[in-house]
This record gives C-alpha cells, structure tokens and sequence, in this order.
C-alpha cells in the first residue's frame, strides 16, 4: 500500500518535471529546434500504404487540412520512437479537439519495408486511422527525399525532420530537431488557423 | 520595453529552475535506494532482462515512460534495448549518441562524443540534442534517480531522448540487477589476446564445397596472425600503439565442427564442440540440409553465426543469433507471389496450380510463396506435392493439368522437369504463365527450350547489374563483372564467404574494442550502412533485420546455348 503511493507520487513528479521542463525551455527561448517556411514540389509517384493500397503521393498531400510528414523505418533505434511518440500525441491530442489530423510517414528502408513491416509499426504505436505509412521503390523514396531537400545517402545517417503543409497556400513548415509535443503541437495549430 | 520583457523572462526561468530544483531534491530523497529484492538471481535477470528488451513490467504489463518531455507513452512500441541495443553498449543514430547502459560501464566516470550538431547556433542555442558529455560514476541510487528523472550523478538533466520511467523501488532494484550483470565479462571465445571461431560443415557437404568455403576462412585466420605477428614486432622495436591499435590486433583461430549423420543427432554434437572448446562465433558454415538444428543450437546458446552456406535457413522474425545472406529457397517463393499479385490480367477466376516436390526445397519456396500471397491478402491457391517419382511418371502430371486447367502453374520441382517443359506447355492456354525457381532448376535451367522462354518466368535471387570490384568478392580490384547464364546453380561459397569475411570483421570484429560481447557484435553489424556485394545488388541491416539481401528477380531467359539473363522485375518487388 505504501509502496503504491510512493508509485502514484513518482508518476505526479516525473509528470511535473516533464511538464517544467519545456516551459523553462521556452521561457529561456532555448529552442531546440530549427524552424523554416518552405516551398516544395512534390514529385509525381506513386507509394504503396500500411495496407498494400497504391497512393499518389502529391494528390495524398494535397487537401484544406494539414498534413505532418516525416521520414522513419520499421527497424530504425533511436530517433524513430522518438518521431513518433510525436505523431501519436498530435494525433491524440488533434483529434480529442474534435479536428482531423493527416500523418503521412514515409520509409527510408524500402528493402525491408514491406507493407506488413509497415502495419506492424502502426500497430505498435498504437495508430489511429489518419496515420499512413509509405513505402515504394528505392528510386521513388529518394526522390520524395530529395524534394523535401531531406536526403541521405545512408539509412543510418537519417535526422530528425518533421514538415507540416499548411492548407491555405501549399507551403511547409520545417522542423528539424526534437520538438517537446507542446512544441509541436503549437506549430501544428499555427499552421491550422492559418488565415 | 523591450528591456523589460526579457527582465521577465529571465525571472520566470529562474523561478521555473527554482521550483524544478526543489522537485527534483524532493525527488532524490523519495527515490531512495532500490533494495535488493527477494528473488534468485537467475529470475532478476530473467524479469530484467524483459523490462530491458521488452519493456514490459515484472506484473507482466507494459513499463509507463515518458518521452520528449512531456509525451506518456507505454513501453509496447519501444524499449531499452531499442536505443541502448540489446548488448547495451548504446548506439550512434539520427545524429544522437545513445550512451551504453551496462552496469561495467555505468559505475565509471565516462566521456561521450557529443550529438551530431550538438552545438549552439548563433543566437547561442541548442540546436539540436544535447548530450551529457562527461560524468562521474553512477551509483545504483543515482541510477534509479537517472532513469527516474533524466539527471546523472552531477544533476546534468539528459535530452528528450531519453523517456523518464517511474518505476516502483522493487522494479527499478530488478531492472538494476539486469544493468549490472549483463555485458559484463567478455563472452565465452574472446579475451584481450584471442578470438576463438568455428565453422560448421555436415557431411552431405561435396569435398569442392567444402574446400571452397575453408580455403578463405582459413586465409583470413592466418592474415589476422601474420598482422598479430607484425605488430609485435614494431612493439618489440618501441612503437607506442594508439588505443585503436591496441584493439585492432588479436591471435584467431578456427575449428572446424563437422556434423556427421542424422541431423538429429547434431545438437549433441554441436554441444560436446561447444562445451570442449567455445567459440566467440561461428563464421559461415555449409550444409545442404535444412539449417534448423545448427540454428536452433546458436539461439540457445546465444552464439553468433555469421552468414552460412545455406539456402534452406530458418524464416523468423524474432530469432537474434543467426545472420543470413538472405531467405534462400523461400525468398524466392516470395517474390514469385509479389511479381503474380501484381499482373494486371489476373483476375481471381484465373485458377493458380502450385505442384511442390515433395522435398525440403520445394517445401520451401511453397511456404515463401504461400506466406506473401496470404500477405497480399489473396486466396489461397491450388497446391499438389507429389513425389519425385510422380513427377517423373510421363500420365500423373498430364492428368492434374487437365483436370485443373491453370491459367498459372508454379512448379517448384527440380531439374529432371526441364526436358518435360515443352510437353506440358502444350496443355495450357497461349496465355499461360509458367514459374520456375533458378535456385532449384540449378545449371539445368538454361536448357529450357528455346521455345517456350518468353513464357516462363524464373526467380533469380543474385545481381545483375555489373558489379565493380574483384572476382572473389572483395572490394578492391576494380572488373566490373556482369552475370549470366554461367552463374546459375553456382553456389559463390567462395565470394559469398569472402563477402561475409570482410563484412563481418571490417564492420564487426574490428569495432568491438574492449566489448568484447556476442550481442554487441550483432549489434553493431546490424546498424551498420548498406553495402554494395558482388553477389547482390544491395545489402540492407537494422537491429533485429537478419537476411541481408531482401532482393529477387523474376527473369526470363534470352535465345542461345549461352543465354542472357533478362529481368522482368526490379530487384525489390513491392
Ligand atoms: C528513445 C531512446 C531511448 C530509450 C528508449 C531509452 N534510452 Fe536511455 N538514453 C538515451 C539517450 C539518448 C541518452 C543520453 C541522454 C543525454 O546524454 O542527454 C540516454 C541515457 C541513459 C542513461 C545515462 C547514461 C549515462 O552515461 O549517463 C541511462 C542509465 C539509461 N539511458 C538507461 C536506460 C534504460 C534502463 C532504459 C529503459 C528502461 C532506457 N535508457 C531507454 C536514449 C534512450
């Protein structure tokens, strides 16, 4: 009984500390993220989803909401949890407000990305519909790479990245770093309400 | 004005400081040290063990954490093991150093190399992870605190990276347990002077395969030597070797297990090797049969085994110890049902006839090609496993095809079918498509009468664009190289086992340093960088990725004695 109280106190603590943490941060305006507005071209290609269903990419990202885009991969150590433990609090916490949220990750291990992997990793997380998952030919994903001005050579030398498109005027929102979620989640507004 | 506002901010940073100072004081002193609990040793570091790779709690639930800041996010998707890796000695990704989290290494002072754009920008700010640098020693209560609440002994709060887990004292006392005890002592075969390594050959082996896969093992044993042997000499002359160097050197030697008579009898066997003389690693090894004895005996023993000869390897997608070229009979099965799902004029009226020999290969890529249809979510298809003997009988076959009228026949048989081929064809519609296993068919395959090429489809697992490097499977020489009729049924024992030879000591062995661990080893070679090969067109890791090459291609044969290969597929077919 003692021991659980002590357990419920810890969980309050780390909460809080979480919670001051990032505020501290802002206040000191110590961002840890670099933030830029940017024009994109999407390249005309065709990426196969989580359930093994063709998507056009640029009609995918196209629409009057927001769309998060980041680049992952199934087996990926430690940067990928950390992406998306991301999507899934904005995704959480979006739609709890009543709003939809579009989340489009795409692989940058199309080997071994199949769209089972793909699914499996969805499943993990936890994902709610609004969340997919992209694989397609290594030629197809460097491309999407490039345009994004997000490619590496190398699987391994991936970084955080994160691109918000704003539905008023087509443009992104570059995020590259890691982002407290309510960092992330006041970018994501910003380019929501838009006007 | 402007003045005033960062006077503000200042003073709400302060206060913010202040409060979270006295949070984490209150903290320090509610995380008291975590008692030694109750339990044998053996079962600490089995319930240890889980919350590190699993993340999952000694009550069996899913570990609570946090993660950048302020996200809860349970343990299912994500664990220790996924950053630290499975042997904990951390990992270097996405630009951020995940540092090691083995008790050796926490109960010291350490100095890590900062986080890739771990430096402030102009305006002074992190732009990125910040790393703790450097730290004095960890004790288990600061170790608790650590975990808890993201400070190390000095009160440096770590990144974002690093989730804070709330765990009660007798949880955190067994996760410590496993953080103390593992990664430890070095395995079992490797000390600071010596690399023990096996391989293992079962007698069904021909005496040229066997040959061909010892012959460079056995180089590489005596290269390692001879540098051994040089480096001593500059040492006795007065060189001072960097740290580097001191690690970069070390006697080798290789037994060879051999697996005499029913694979049943070969887990003994391997266990009487083992106990006699262990083995840092098992390097390559050959067999025809199925591999499943000598690669369930490595994941009992948590023993490596570096990239066999085999083409009947164990399919898993949790099994740890054993690295694999690729899937072999299976991985063409595979692709052989993403290449069908994807023809267009397939309709689901289109009846599918799968005839298996009744043999462990044809069994294979059966179960390759079963298992990606069912992925694709199609119906199951018609499949006939006969004998050898069937086969060869001129009526039985004839029958099945008429009575079932394919408009696909996959025929997963050996090469004693390739003279029936013509025959056979005669009984199906014009449009038809055939598929063959290059694999199975072996050499036999170009005898595949001219006639019927455009209609058959053959699964081919190796490159095909010309590779530049040297014949044997190193990376020096520059011949570009183009594959083609002559290649088929050819094993590559001798490039392949050079290809793994390098791989694994240049991006394994060598990296090791004082770590001297099994599952670091693996660890390592599996965030390693994709690799251009002579015998595939890429290679491609990840923690927990055990078949190297994902490719196959679908090809068809060109006119000729000497025919091109033409492929009809990409490498990867999604
Ligand atoms: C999402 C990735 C990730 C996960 C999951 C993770 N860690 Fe960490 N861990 C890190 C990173 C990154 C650091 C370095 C933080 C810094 O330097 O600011 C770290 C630091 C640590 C440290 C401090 C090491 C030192 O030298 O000061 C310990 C101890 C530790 N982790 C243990 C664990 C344990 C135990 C678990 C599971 C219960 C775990 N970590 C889960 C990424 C992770």
């Amino acid at each position: 009984m003692k021991s659980l109280l002590k357990l419920c106190l810890l969980s309050l603590l780390v909460a809080l500390v979480a919670v001051i943490l990032p505020i501290t941060s802002h206040a000191g305006e110590s961002k840890k993220y670099k933030r830029s507005v940017e024009k994109y071209t999407i390249p005309d290609v065709v990426l196969t989803n989580q359930d093994g269903k063709k998507v056009q990419l640029d009609t995918l990202l196209q629409g009057d909401t927001p769309v998060v885009v980041d680049f992952i991969y199934g087996t990926c150590t430690t940067i990928c949890p950390v992406l998306s433990a991301g999507f899934i609090n904005l995704q959480s916490k979006v739609t709890a407000a009543n709003q939809t949220v579009r989340l489009v990750s795409i692989t940058i291990d199309p080997e071994n990305d199949t769209p089972k992997v793909l699914k499996e990793y969805l499943k993990r997380y936890r994902a709610k519909a609004g969340w997919e998952f992209l694989t397609g030919s290594r030629e197809d994903i460097t491309r999407v790479m490039k345009a994004f001005n997000a490619y590496i050579p190398d699987k391994m030398s991936h970084y955080p990245l994160n691109m918000i498109r704003s539905p008023k005027d087509g443009t992104w929102v570059r995020l590259f770093g890691i982002m407290s979620s309510r960092e992330f989640l006041e970018e994501y507004q910003n380019v929501a309400l838009k006007k | 004005m402007k003045n005033d506002f960062s006077t503000t901010k200042v003073i709400s940073t302060r206060t913010a400081c202040a409060v979270l100072l006295m949070l984490l004081c209150a903290a320090v002193s509610l995380a008291s040290v975590p008692p030694a609990v109750d339990l044998p040793q053996s079962e600490v570091l089995r319930l240890g063990e889980r919350m590190y790779r699993e993340g999952i709690l000694p009550s069996g639930v899913s570990m609570p954490a946090f993660i950048r800041g302020d996200v809860e996010i349970d343990s299912s998707a994500f664990s220790c093991s996924s950053c630290h890796l499975r042997g904990g000695l951390g990992s270097f990704e996405g630009g951020v150093v995940t540092p090691p989290t083995n008790g050796k290494k926490l109960y010291q002072p350490y100095r890590r190399p900062p986080s890739l754009d771990d430096s402030h920008d102009q305006a002074g700010r992190y732009v990125y992870a910040k790393t703790v640098v450097e730290r004095p020693a960890y004790t288990r209560e600061s170790l608790a605190n650590a975990m808890r609440f993201g400070a190390d002994p000095a009160g440096q709060i770590f990144n974002d990276v690093m989730p804070r887990y709330p765990l009660s004292d007798r949880d955190m006392s067994i996760l410590i347990g496993y953080l103390e005890s593992f990664s430890s002592a070095p395995s079992p075969g490797a000390s600071a002077s010596e690399f023990r390594f096996a391989t293992v050959i079962s007698d069904d082996v021909s005496p040229e395969d066997r040959q061909a896969l010892l012959v460079p093992l056995q180089k590489f044993i005596d290269q390692k030597n001879q540098q051994l042997a040089m480096y001593e000499d500059f040492i006795k002359f007065g060189y001072k070797p960097t740290i580097d160097m001191q690690y970069a050197f070390s006697r080798a030697s290789l037994d060879i297990w051999e697996l005499k008579g029913a694979p049943e009898s070969w887990p003994g066997q391997l266990a009487a090797y083992n106990a006699a003389r262990p083995v840092f690693a098992i390097l390559s090894g050959i067999s025809n049969l199925d591999w499943r004895p000598i690669h369930d005996f490595c994941e009992a023993e948590r023993l490596p085994c570096l990239y066999p000869i085999t083409d009947l390897p164990v399919i898993s997608e949790t099994a740890w110890y054993t690295f694999y070229f690729n899937k072999g009979y299976a991985q063409e099965g595979e692709a052989t049902a993403r290449f069908l799902h994807q023809v267009k004029k397939l309709t689901p009226q289109i009846p599918i006839l799968q005839i298996v020999q009744d043999s462990p290969v044809g069994m294979a890529l059966a179960n390759g090609f079963n298992k990606s249809w069912h992925e694709q979510e199609r119906q199951a298809v018609t499949t006939l496993t006969l004998t050898a003997a069937q086969l060869r009988d001129k009526t039985t076959l004839a029958a099945l095809i008429k009575k079932h009228k394919p408009g696909v026949l996959l025929l997963w048989t050996d090469a004693a079918l390739v003279p029936k081929l013509p025959k056979l064809s005669k009984q199906l519609p014009a449009s038809a498509l055939l598929f063959v296993s290059s694999g199975y068919l072996g050499k036999k395959t170009k005898n595949i009468a001219e006639a019927l090429r455009s209609r058959i489809y053959i699964s081919y697992p190796y490159r095909l664009t010309p590779f530049v490097g040297s014949k044997d499977g190193g990376f020096d020489a520059k011949v570009p190289l183009v594959m083609g009729a002559e290649s088929l049924g050819d094993r590559r024992i001798v490039s392949r086992s050079t290809t793994m030879l390098r791989q694994a000591t240049l991006r394994g062995l060598n990296l090791l340093y004082d770590n001297l661990y099994r599952d670091h080893l693996l660890d390592i070679m599996s965030t390693q960088m994709d690799l251009i090969v002579r015998d595939y067109e890429r290679f491609s890791f990840g923690p927990g990725q055990r078949y190297a090459s994902k490719g196959c291609y679908i090809i068809q044969l060109g006119p000729g004695a000497n025919p091109a290969l033409l492929p009809k597929s990409e490498w990867v077919i999604l």
